[in-house]
């Protein structure tokens, strides 16, 4: 018998628990809006210009929590997600635009998900591998979250004010009744 | 040697290819009996963590970082070499923070220093950024080979390197301290002399200086500068960068009165560019996130390039052939911990 060849990897990632996507209301009247902005050049103004047409035209109540991460690599703390499934009804956050901060951008979604928060995740559409690889990594395969187009960085102020007016329909979807 | 089996050999490279372990390159299959001599290089236990990359909830531990170190065609006596370059790469900001998934694609810089350089036959002379040396070529390979099986940081997945750089997983010099005039880069990191030690950075590209056009430091030196100031590689409020002198420069600086210390206040002081400078490539505007954008509405005046004129933001090393006035700049990823780890010296049984 000749020596087995070594396996490199340290075998198959731990299996996370199984995956709900948090229960969505009819609608967003009333809703508490939560964006956690990811520190990315026109992420924030981005954010917040989706919330503030959520508010003007999806009955949302108001934006009541607005976070920057702190490291827009990683996921954000058990205690962040904490604080927003406490002060918000559903959460907004991006954009997911580099390598690192897509995968952490989805992370966030499902985590988000997991406490019962419903999330719109915006990443730009060059980072679907990498969102899509760690969704099914946090026990998500097929998590959905909205794309835009890449690249958002180098937008104007009016051409991100564009973006959010193309995404706000798309976000509501996604927070509300038929979009998880 | 009748008795080795090339057709054997080939499949188990195939095998391992066929697993997805590869970078690309054969692979040497990875046994019990050869990684077990990987192991006994070092007194740390198998299954001692030496990494985790929380957001991707993997790790690394000594066992896995041998049989990666195999696979790259280390020698079993290089290991304790790799294990500080880890250990050294650990300590950035960078390769915990996102580095690894970066769309720069970062290479890792690593520089070894003392007696283990000659023992183990790292090339510390001519070539020293090229290929021909195994020592030199598979110990930085080792490292990418750990975080792409170890990490699980694949190419196309969570690698999402654009066009990545030249010489990622390849870049390990030996410091030529035999023809540097200044100490060697573990002392001024804090170690003692005559240390076997390990230091190590990210980069986001390289470019030579050649300049064999002048005997005035301050001229050699600005030219270093020009190209220290590229606005390619600058994408934050300030960058850092390195050095790697050839002999002949780091001797040319050091005859005229000039040691690290010196030779890092002087450009932290004039590398940099104009504000109209930068504006001109839409990286004037300096926002709350740290990222540079296109303003136009700065006054003018000077951005420096370095934060400050500490080994931090600028590492200056010495390797090389003496034969010309070539040398490596270098822009690193974010910066350096300005620390080297010992290389662990185990006496074998």
């Amino acid at each position: 018998m000749p020596n087995a060849i070594l396996d490199p990897t340290g075998g198959a990632s731990p299996v996370a628990a199984p995956f709900a996507p948090a229960p969505r209301k009819h609608d967003l009247a009333g809703a508490r809006i939560g964006l956690l902005e990811n520190t990315k050049q026109n992420a924030a103004l981005l954010l917040d210009e989706v919330g503030k047409l959520l508010v003007a035209e999806h009955g949302a109540a108001a934006v009541t929590l607005v976070r920057t991460k702190t490291a827009f690599a990683l996921p954000a703390s058990d205690e962040l997600v904490a604080e927003y499934a406490g002060e918000c009804d559903v959460v907004i956050t991006g954009v997911g635009d580099c390598g690192s901060c897509s995968a952490s951008a989805a992370a966030d979604g499902v985590a988000f998900e997991r406490a019962g928060l419903p999330a719109a995740v915006i990443c730009s559409d060059a980072f679907v591998a990498t969102a899509d690889a760690m969704a099914a990594l946090r026990g998500a395969p097929g998590y959905r979250y909205l794309t835009t187009p890449h690249p958002v960085a180098i937008l104007t102020p009016d051409q991100v004010r564009e973006r959010a007016a193309q995404l706000a329909g798309e976000v509501a979807g996604l927070l509300t009744g038929s979009g998880a | 040697m009748s008795e080795l089996d090339p057709d054997l050999a080939q499949a188990a490279v195939e095998h391992c290819y066929d697993q997805g372990w590869s970078d690309g390159l054969p692979l040497v299959p990875a046994s019990q009996p050869l990684v077990d001599r990987f192991l006994a290089t070092t007194s740390r236990p198998p299954d001692e963590v030496i990494g985790r990359l929380a957001q991707v909830d993997r790790e690394v531990t000594v066992e896995l970082a041998a049989i990666n170190a195999a696979m790259a065609g280390c020698r079993p006596e290089y290991f304790p070499v790799v294990l500080a370059a880890w250990d050294a790469l650990m300590r950035e900001r960078a390769t915990t923070g996102g580095g690894w998934q970066s769309t720069s694609g970062p290479a890792p810089l690593i520089v070894v220093n003392g007696p283990v350089r000659d023992e183990l036959g790292f090339n510390k002379a001519g070539g020293v950024f090229g290929p021909g040396f195994r020592a030199n070529a598979t110990v930085p390979r080792a490292i990418g080979l750990i975080v792409r099986n170890a990490l699980g940081i694949h190419p196309h997945v969570f690698e999402q390197a654009t066009q990545g750089l030249p010489g990622r997983w390849s870049i390990c010099v030996a410091e030529n301290e035999e023809e540097s005039p200044w100490e060697p880069l573990s002392v001024e990191a804090g170690l003692p002399a005559g240390t076997s030690a390990v230091a190590a950075t990210l980069l986001r590209t390289s470019e030579f200086v050649d300049n064999r056009h002048t005997s005035d430091a301050e001229q050699l030196l600005a030219d270093l500068a020009d190209t220290i100031s590229r606005t390619g590689a600058w994408i934050f409020r300030h960058a850092s960068a390195g050095i790697v002198f050839c002999p002949e420069h780091a001797q040319l600086l050091a005859g005229a009165g000039f040691d690290r210390a010196k030779v890092r206040s002087w450009l932290a002081e004039r590398c940099g560019r104009t504000v109209g400078d930068l504006a001109d490539v839409g990286k004037d505007g300096l926002g709350d996130n740290g990222v540079r954008h296109a303003s136009g509405e700065r006054p003018d005046g000077f951005d420096r390039l370095l934060p400050a004129d500490d080994p931090k933001h600028l590492l200056i090393a010495v390797a090389g052939a003496r034969n010309a006035g070539i040398s490596m700049v270098v822009r690193l990823f974010s910066d350096w911990s300005a620390t080297a780890v010992p290389v662990e010296t185990k006496e074998l049984a």
